[in-house]
Formats: structure tokens, sequence, C-alpha cells
């Protein structure tokens, strides 16, 4: 599978009822993803909406927002004003909401695979985790680009470009549903374990709670990717920092 | 010489205020320099910084004792006002260390209550007899927290304080007027999903309360991890609540999965900390 790949529904495989299905999930999200995308919430317009590499031009799958709280972290209602503590992490906003449109690059493209046949069958279950959990790491991306806006930093609109070249390798090689839960995993386990380095070096509250309010999430996302893949879904007693990735 | 002793109660009420007003101000301003004094260790100072986006952790240490009013009964009326501040600013972190202390304590007291309660949910008959994966989840799970919990306390130890053993107060009561409802795997399922979030959202909130470095590390690693004992939970009670607990299986059958079973177990993007138990609720007392 590539990203060039992703719009072109084979014409010699019939579509199946659980990719019809991916797909009017997919369609009715562009929807809801229009209607939430310009608003933090507060009034101030939102970091971004088509972040990840995929542009519109590409690609008509958007993601849903997904945030609760209107593109604002909800352990950090207050922050409107960046911490001058925040100016020391910015570095790792940007090099986060990098990984972050990395991952919603890599859904959007396992969900335009999924439309278009390229996956085989698409169970009910993989389709609606693909949506939400693309929606999730959405939200993340909007919520680093506002702590890097209100910092006067240019917001992030594509992926990281180191990992990037990984990813798109991967991807090539995801030709069915397992293959692309084997993918997000890898990437669920990249995030979650960078977050966790990064807690401890993180210097602002926001930026902490930010982090530590994303990383168990994505833990619970790699949780139901063992349980679909077979596996048990929580295979370690302590979280571990091995795959975590750092700023180059 | 006669005393008034109208006068002299008057005098007293008066000096009591006095001390109260007293009290409370300094209160503050010692726990701004605190902060300021934490603070300054790597960076420099801006009070209004400090005074933002540390308010969370002032309150905290105000409200448990061990901050501002902790260094007032110890040492600020005791030494004189100006030593003490000049000691606040230079010594090191005791109250800081003693909220990471309190912080420990009851996150232990919370390993303690699941290991606890899983153990019960073990005895139950259409546990201990029902679905292998559910048995499974349970005895990992307590092995799990117990893991937690040991760990907890080993740092507890090396910042001073004493190891918690205890289940937490607050959430033990919860769950004894929870034991005689449990019906069916559905109700441990719920019971479980509470203390777990409670673990997780609490977890999450010390990231940012917590200062000791080491400390922090251990308790995000185990966040994730109560995360996903959450996710789990929300699953199996997604399937057992679609009728479908023949899924709950390793391996399952993704294709037959319902679709909620892709997104029930993070409904968002952010945990959240609604339910965070405060750094006091477990400290040994």
């Amino acid at each position: 599978m590539s990203a060039d790949q992703t719009d072109t529904e084979p014409e010699t495989e019939p579509r199946t009822r659980r990719r019809f299905l991916l797909g009017a999930t997919v369609a009715g999200l562009a929807a809801i993803s229009a209607a939430c995308s310009d608003d933090g919430g507060d009034g101030e317009a939102a970091t971004s909406t088509t972040s990840g590499g995929d542009t519109d031009q590409e690609s008509d799958i958007k993601v849903r927002k997904g945030d609760v709280d209107g593109g604002r972290d909800p352990n950090n209602p207050t922050a409107k004003k960046a911490s001058a503590a925040l100016a020391e992490d910015l570095e790792m906003a940007t090099f986060a909401a990098g990984l972050e449109a990395l991952a919603v690059s890599a859904y959007r493209q396992t969900a335009a695979a999924a439309t278009a046949g390229q996956l085989g069958e698409v169970p009910p279950a993989v389709a609606e985790f693909v949506t939400t959990v693309m929606g999730h790491h959405q939200a993340a991306l909007d919520q680093w680009n506002r702590a890097l806006a209100i910092s006067g930093e240019p917001q992030v609109t594509t992926p990281d470009r180191t990992l990037q070249p990984t990813v798109d390798a991967a991807l090539k090689d995801v030709g069915d549903v397992p293959g692309a839960a084997r993918l997000a995993l890898m990437l669920e386990d990249i995030a979650s374990a960078t977050y966790l380095a990064a807690i401890p070096k993180l210097k602002a509250p926001e930026s902490i709670a930010l982090a530590a309010s994303i990383q168990p999430v994505d833990m619970q996302h790699a949780a139901i990717l063992h349980f679909v893949l077979g596996e048990y879904p929580v295979p370690d007693v302590f979280a571990k920092t091995e795959q975590a990735v750092a700023p180059a | 010489m006669t005393i008034d002793e109208r006068a002299l109660r008057e005098l007293i009420a008066e000096s009591n205020d006095l001390h109260v007003d007293a009290q409370r101000d300094t209160a503050a301003a010692l726990d701004r320099l605190a902060d300021l004094r934490h603070d300054r260790r790597d960076n420099e100072v801006n009070v209004e910084e400090i005074a933002g986006f540390n308010a969370q952790r002032r309150t905290v240490l105000a409200g448990s004792g061990v901050g501002a009013i902790g260094w007032l009964t110890r040492g600020v009326f005791a030494t004189g006002f100006t030593t003490a501040l000049a000691a606040l600013v230079a010594a090191p972190a005791s109250a800081d260390e003693a909220l990471d202390i309190q912080i420990l304590q009851t996150a232990g007291s919370l390993e303690t209550l699941a290991v606890a309660t899983y153990a019960a949910a073990l005895e139950l008959d259409f546990i201990k007899n029902g679905n292998e994966v559910i048995v499974t989840f349970a005895q990992t799970t307590m092995k799990q927290h117990a893991d937690h919990l040991a760990a907890f306390n080993a740092q507890v130890r090396k910042l001073g304080g004493k190891a918690q053993t205890q289940p937490n107060a607050k959430y033990a009561k919860i769950v004894e007027a929870a034991k005689p409802t449990l019906k069916a795997p559905g109700d441990v399922v719920m019971l479980a999903s509470a203390l777990e979030t409670v673990a997780t959202q609490t977890y999450v909130k010390n990231a940012s309360l917590l200062e000791d470095s080491p400390t922090k590390e251990l308790m995000a690693s185990v966040t994730g991890v109560e995360a996903q004992h959450l996710a789990t939970l929300r699953a199996v009670g997604a399937l057992l609540g679609a009728g479908r607990a023949e899924l709950i299986a390793i391996p399952t059958m993704p294709a037959d999965l319902p679709a909620a079973a892709g997104g029930a177990a993070f409904p968002k993007p952010f945990e959240g900390t609604e339910m965070a138990s405060p750094p006091e609720e477990g400290a040994v007392k």
C-alpha cells in the first residue's frame, strides 16, 4: 500500500459490505470534521485540520476532531496564556506534533486503503478503531499545535521527516488487516514510549499534563490492537521507553 | 494589680485575629516563595509565571498541610520570620518531598485496594468458573497491581517515607458496599473499571504534581498500564453488553467483533483527571 494508491479502487475486486461500511463511516466523518475543525471551543482558531502530509487534494478522507473539549486539553483548562517554561518545551512540542501528524497520516492512508479494498475484508470493529484513533491523534496534534501557536512558533502540518520514510516503507508492505494492525501497533508503541520518556524531561506544567494525558490513551490503543491481533492486551507490568524517539 | 478580664478577653481575641491573618498571609507568601525557590534552581525567576503555573501545586501543598502551613508551624514562629524566609529559599525541598511521599502513599493505597478487589473477584463462582480470559485477566491484573504497589513502596522508602500497606479508605468503603451486589461478570467489570479509572486519572494528575524525577518516571510508567487495564475492561464490558461473551477470547474473532468494540475502550483522546484522588487521600498518618 502506498499513498498514491489510496484513491484507486481496484476494478477486479467487488466492494464488500464491510468495506462499504468503512467508506460510509469515513465519508460521514468528513462532515463532522468540517463542522468541528475551525474552532477551539473558546473562540480561538483551531490549529490544524488536515495535517499529516496528505492534503485535501490527495484524499477526501478527513478525521473527526474527537476532542470532547473543543480542542482544549481538559487537564489544562486555563492555558490561554503560555507559561514561560513552555519555551523550554517547544522542541519537544514540535516533535510531538510531527509524531501525531505522522500517526494521522498513517491512519488516513490505512483508511483509504481499506476503502479501496486493498486490505481485504475489514471488520467493523477495525474500521471503527481506525476512525476513532485517527481522531484522537488529530486532537493531540491540534493540542500540540495550540501550544506552539500561543508561543509564537510555527504550527506543524506535516509528519516528522525523520520518521516518515520508515512508516512509508512499512505502509507499502501492508496488504491486509493484520498487517495494518501491526503497523498501527508500532506507531502507538513509539508514540506512548516517546511521551513516557518525555514526561520527566518536560518543564512546563501544561506540556507535562498534555503528554501525561495522551500517553495512556495511546497505550489503550495498543491494548486493543494486541487483542485484535490475538495477543494479551496488557503485556507489560510497566510501560517501556525502548521504542521512544527523540528530536533529531 | 487588678485584671480587667473583659479587656483581656478582647485583647486575646484581637491577638488571635491578628495571628490568623498573619498565618493566612504568610502562608500564601511562603507558598509562593517555596515555588520560587524550586524554580530558581534551574531557571531565571519570573514571579508572574511561577505564580501562574504553580498555582495547582501550591494549592495541593497548602491543602495537604505539608506546604507553607507546615513550614509555619515547624519553623517560622520558632526561629523568626526573616530566618525562615532565608532558609526557605535556600533549603532542600522538604515540602516537595513530603508531597511526593503523600502521592506515592496514595498511589499505594489504590494499588492495595486493587489487589484486594481482584482477589475478591476471583473468589466469586461466576468469575472463577466463568470465562477463562476474564479469569486470566483478573489474575494477571492483580499481579501487576501488586508489582506496582511494591514499586511505589520501594520508591516512597527511598524518599524517606513509610510504605503504604492499607487500602484506600475512601474507595474501600465503596468496594465493600458493592460486593453484595456483584451477581454477574458485568458487575465486576463495572467495579474494576471504576477503580482503574481512579488509578489512571490519579496518576495522570500526579505527573504534573510530582517533583522527584525518578518518582515521576515510575508514576508515568504505571499510568499507561492502568489505562490498558481500563481499556480491556471497557472492551470486555462492551462485549458482555452486546451479548457476545464468546468473543472474550484470545485469540478472538476480529471479523465478528461489533463495531463498538473498536472504539469503546477509549472514549476520549485525552485521559481526564476528574476522578483523581488528591495526594493526601491515602497518605500514611
